[in-house]
C-alpha cells in the first residue's frame, strides 16, 4: 500500500515516532511530506529499510520525505501521484486539523482512498466535526480518537437493554472521545444525550447517568498500534460518520 | 441463526463492532494429557489464545493421563512445553491466566473411578470458576483407547451445557472400524457434537485456497477442465517416522496422510462454490468431491518405501532400520496416484497426488497447470522455453501463491522464459500465521466445525483407501524402492511419464 502522511512542522517528532512503529507491520511504501514556508521547489530524501520478517524472509519498506515549498505546498497531488504504487490502496495520515476547502487538503483527498486523522489533535471541538463530515462522500475516514474508544464500545454496548433509557453521559478522556462516544450513543439510540466531559489525556472513565460503568478488559493499545489497525481497513464506517454528524448536531 | 447475530440485530449498540470471537465459558478437557500433541501442539495454542485474549474469560483445563502427577507437576511441565514451542514471547500474567485454572488427573483410562472423578471435577469446577456445564473433549489418544473414553464421557454428560467431542486423526484404520467407531460415538453424541480434527484444514493457506477461488473473478472462469490440464498436489516430508514406529507400521502413508489430508486439499481444489460459509454448506460440496471420485486402477497408484539415503547431507536410516520396525516391513512411506473427479467440471482432468517421508524436502504444494497456449506464433526456438502457466499454491513452507507465465527475455529476437509472479504471506501481510490447532480449538470453542471432517466425508474418504489397500494386497513390490532423500521411486514418475507429463520441477 501508500501512506502518504501531511505533516505540518509541529507534528514532525509525533509522526516520526509512529512512523518507526508502523514500518514492521506493514509492508509498504510511506510518503511523507513536510509543507513549509519558502518560495518554492522540492527536497526529498528516499530511504530503504530491509529487515527479516517471520520465516527468516526479507521485508522491503520505503519511505520518501518531501520538503515542499511554495507552489508544491499548496498542490501536492502532482508531487505524489507518481509516486504511488500502482492498484494498491492509498492512506493519507492528516495531521492537526485538515485545511478543508484548501487546495492541498482537497487535491490529496482526490487521491486517497482513506483519510486518517486524529481528532484529539484538533482544538474548538465539536466545530470541526461539521467540515469533516462534508468529506464523507468524497473518502473513507478513520479517526484515531474513535479507534481509542473502541475496548469501551462494546462494553458500553453490552449494557444492552439497560442503557437504552440513559439521558446523560459523563466522559473523562479527551474532548475528541467525549464527544464521539455521546454522538455515537445518541445516534445508535436515536435521541439526543446530554455530555458532561472532564478532561484527562486518556480515556479513564464513563458515567450514565452518574452511574459510573464498569472498565473494559484489556490494555489500551499504542500509537502504533491504532494507525496499524487502521489502515488494515479499507471501507467506510458508517457507525463513526453517524456519530460525528450526532456530535454537531 | 447464531446468538451472537441474533444479538447483532436487536442491539442497535452493537452496529459496526466486530462480533466476538471469544467463545462461551466452557471447561476443556484433554485425554491424554502426558502425550507429544498436547505438549507441542496444544498447549503451546492454548497459550497463543490466552496471549490474544480469545479464550473464554470463564475457562478450565482438566489434563487426564496415565502418568501419575499432582496438578502442579502437570502445570509445570505444560509451562516448559510453552516456553520451548510456543510462537509469543512468554509471559509470566498470561501463563499464570491459564494455569490458575488447569487441574490434573491420572490414572487409568480404562476405569471407571477416572471418569467418575473427571465428572465430579468438572461440576467443581462450574461451580468455582463458572464453566456453565460447557465442556469439550479433546481425544488426544491412539485409536485404540477411543472407545473407552467415549464410552465413560458419554454416560456422564453434564445435565447443562453443551458437549462436544474433539477427535484427532486416524478416525478408524478402515472404512468398517470408521463405521463402528461413528456408530459407537453416536449412541452418546450427535454428529453436530463431534468435531474431527484434520489440522490441514486449519491451515491458514488451506482456507486461502477459498479466498483465492471464491474471491478472485478471474480464477474461477478457468478453474476446469476446460483450461487445466492437470493438478499435482504434493505432501512431502523429509523427516522419517520420528519414533512413531507402532502407529506408523498399521497405517502407513495411505492412512496417515492420503486418507485425510490429501484427499482434503483434492476436495477444496475441486469443490463447487459453496452457497455461504456455514459449515454444511462447505462441508456438503466437500463430500460431492469425494462421492464423485472413483477408484483408480491398480496401475493408477504406486507406493514406495524409503531405504538409506542423505537428508541434509546426513546418512539416514532406511525404513527397515528404523526402532520398532519390522526388518521385513510391507509398509509404504510413499504413496501416489492419479485420481479423476467425476463431474461436469472436471472429467478427464487427472489429479496426480503423492505423499511421502523422507523425500527430498518438506513441501506442501497444490500446482494447478494450465492447458498450453493453442498456437504459439513463435519460432520454434524461441517457443522452446515456454512451459504452460502454472498456478502455484504453497502450503507450507513459504506460504503464498506464485503464478508462472512467459515472457520474453529482453534483447534482440524473441526468447520465452518463464518467470514467476510470485505472492508470498509474510511479504504482504506482517500479522502472524496462526499455527492450525488454535483456529481449530478456538473454532470448536465457539461451535463451528466448518473446518471439520464430517462423517461422510470420512466414509467417503475410507471407501476409496480400502480400494486401494484390496489391490495391494495382491502384489508385494520389493522395499525398499526408493533412497531417503530423493522424490519417491521410478514408479512415481512413470506414473506421470506414461501420460506423457511429468512431476513439476522443484
Amino acid at each position: 500500500m501508500t501512506h502518504i502522511a501531511w505533516v505540518p512542522e509541529e507534528w514532525v517528532e509525533a509522526a516520526e515516532d509512529v512512523l518507526a512503529g508502523l514500518a514492521e507491520r506493514h509492508p509498504s511504501r510511506t510518503i511523507v511530506l513536510f509543507p513549509q514556508s519558502g518560495t518554492g521547489g522540492l527536497e526529498g530524501e528516499v530511504s530503504v529499510e530491509s529487515f527479516t520478517g517471520g520465516e527468516n524472509r526479507p521485508v522491503c519498506t520505503d519511505t520518501i520525505r518531501i520538503r515542499l515549498h511554495g507552489t508544491s505546498a499548496e498542490h501536492p497531488g502532482s508531487v505524489v501521484e507518481p509516486l504511488l504504487i500502482p492498484d494498491l490502496p492509498v492512506f493519507l495520515r492528516w495531521r492537526g486539523v485538515p485545511g478543508f476547502g484548501d487546495s492541498a487538503f482537497e487535491e490529496l483527498v482526490d487521491v486517497v482512498d482513506r483519510l486518517i486523522i486524529d481528532s484529539t489533535e484538533w482544538p474548538d471541538l465539536p466545530k470541526p466535526y461539521a467540515d469533516l463530515a462534508t468529506v464523507f462522500d468524497r473518502v473513507a475516514v478513520s479517526d484515531i480518537a474513535w479507534a481509542r474508544t473502541s475496548r469501551w464500545r462494546p462494553m458500553l454496548a453490552s449494557l444492552w437493554p439497560s442503557i437504552a433509557n440513559v439521558s446523560r453521559i459523563k466522559v473523562t478522556g479527551t474532548l475528541a472521545q467525549a464527544h464521539l462516544l455521546a454522538g455515537w450513543l445518541s445516534s445508535r439510540l436515536e435521541r439526543s444525550i446530554e455530555l458532561e466531559h472532564e478532561h484527562s489525556d486518556r480515556l479513564v472513565g464513563v458515567e450514565l447517568d452518574g452511574e459510573p460503568a464498569p472498565f473494559p478488559p484489556g490494555d489500551s493499545p499504542l500509537p502504533a498500534d491504532l494507525l496499524s489497525d487502521e489502515l488494515d481497513k479499507l471501507s467506510r464506517d458508517p457507525v463513526y460518520e453517524a456519530a460525528v454528524v450526532a456530535a454537531v448536531t | 441463526m447464531a446468538l451472537a447475530e441474533e444479538q447483532h440485530l436487536e442491539n442497535p449498540l452493537l452496529a459496526g463492532l466486530p462480533l466476538s470471537r471469544r467463545p462461551e465459558p466452557c471447561a476443556l478437557v484433554i485425554f491424554g494429557a502426558s502425550g507429544d500433541l498436547t505438549k507441542r501442539k496444544l498447549f503451546p495454542a492454548l497459550y497463543s489464545l490466552a496471549y490474544r485474549q480469545l479464550l473464554p474469560e470463564k475457562f478450565a483445563i482438566v489434563g487426564v493421563a496415565r502418568t501419575a502427577e499432582t496438578d502442579d507437576e502437570f502445570r509445570e511441565r505444560m509451562k516448559a512445553a510453552v516456553q520451548e514451542f510456543g510462537r509469543d514471547d512468554f509471559r509470566d500474567d498470561v501463563w499464570q491466566g491459564l494455569a490458575d485454572g488447569m487441574q490434573y488427573i491420572g490414572g487409568d483410562g480404562n476405569e471407571d473411578p477416572v471418569f467418575d472423578r473427571v465428572a465430579e471435577t468438572l461440576t467443581e469446577l462450574d461451580r468455582e470458576r463458572g464453566t456453565a456445564g460447557n465442556r469439550a473433549y479433546y481425544l488426544a489418544v491412539p485409536p485404540d483407547a477411543f472407545e473407552t473414553i467415549v464410552e465413560g464421557v458419554g454416560k456422564r454428560r453434564s445435565a447443562e451445557g453443551w458437549t462436544r467431542l474433539i477427535v484427532e486423526k486416524p478416525f478408524g484404520h478402515d472404512l468398517a472400524s470408521a463405521l463402528e467407531l461413528n456408530d459407537l460415538v453416536h449412541r452418546y453424541f450427535e454428529e453436530s457434537e463431534i468435531y474431527r480434527i484434520d489440522h490441514y484444514l486449519g491451515k491458514e493457506t488451506v482456507q486461502n485456497m477459498l479466498a483465492l477461488r471464491f474471491a478472485n473473478g478471474i480464477f474461477e472462469p478457468i478453474w476446469n477442465r476446460q483450461f487445466i490440464d492437470h493438478i499435482q498436489i504434493t505432501v512431502a516430508e523429509s523427516i522419517g517416522i520420528e519414533g512413531r514406529a507402532s502407529y506408523y507400521e498399521k497405517a502407513g502413508a495411505i492412512r496417515d496422510i492420503f486418507q485425510n489430508h490429501l484427499l482434503q486439499l483434492v476436495a477444496l481444489t475441486a469443490m463447487e462454490p459453496p452457497i455461504d460459509f456455514t459449515s454444511d454448506s462447505v462441508r456438503n460440496e466437500k463430500v460431492k468431491v469425494l462421492k464423485s471420485m472413483h477408484t483408480p486402477g491398480p496401475k493408477n497408484v504406486v507406493r514406495g518405501q524409503y531405504g538409506r539415503g542423505y537428508v541434509d547431507g546426513e546418512e539416514v536410516p532406511g525404513y527397515r532400520e528404523e526402532p520398532g520396525v519390522d526388518p521385513n516391513s510391507m509398509t509404504e512411506t510413499f504413496v501416489a496416484g492419479k485420481l479423476y473427479v467425476d463431474n461436469w467440471r472436471w472429467a478427464d482432468t487427472p489429479y496426480y497426488v503423492r505423499a511421502g517421508k523422507r523425500l527430498a524436502r518438506r513441501e506442501t504444494t497444490i500446482a494447478i497447470e494450465f492447458k498450453r497456449a493453442p498456437h504459439p506464433p513463435f519460432e520454434e526456438l524461441a517457443a522452446e522455453g515456454l512451459r504452460p502457466n502454472v498456478l502455484l499454491i504453497n502450503i507450507q513452507p513459504d506460504e503464498g501463491v506464485s503464478l508462472a507465465i512467459g515472457a520474453k527475455v529482453p534483447g534482440q529476437g524473441l526468447q520465452i522464459r518463464t518467470v514467476h509472479m510470485d505472492f508470498l504471506y509474510g511479504g504482504a501481510f506482517r500479522t502472524d500465521m496462526p499455527e492450525a490447532y488454535e483456529r481449530l480449538v478456538l473454532d470448536c470453542m465457539r461451535g463451528d466445525s466448518t473446518l471439520f471432517t464430517r462423517e461422510d466425508e470420512v466414509t467417503e474418504q475410507w471407501q476409496l483407501v480400502d480400494a486401494i489397500v484390496a489391490t495391494w494386497r495382491r502384489d508385494r513390490p520389493s522395499f525398499p524402492n526408493y533412497a531417503g532423500g530423493t522424490w519417491g521411486p521410478p514408479s512415481s514418475d512413470e506414473l506421470l511419464h506414461r501420460d506423457g507429463r511429468t512431476w513439476r520441477r522443484h
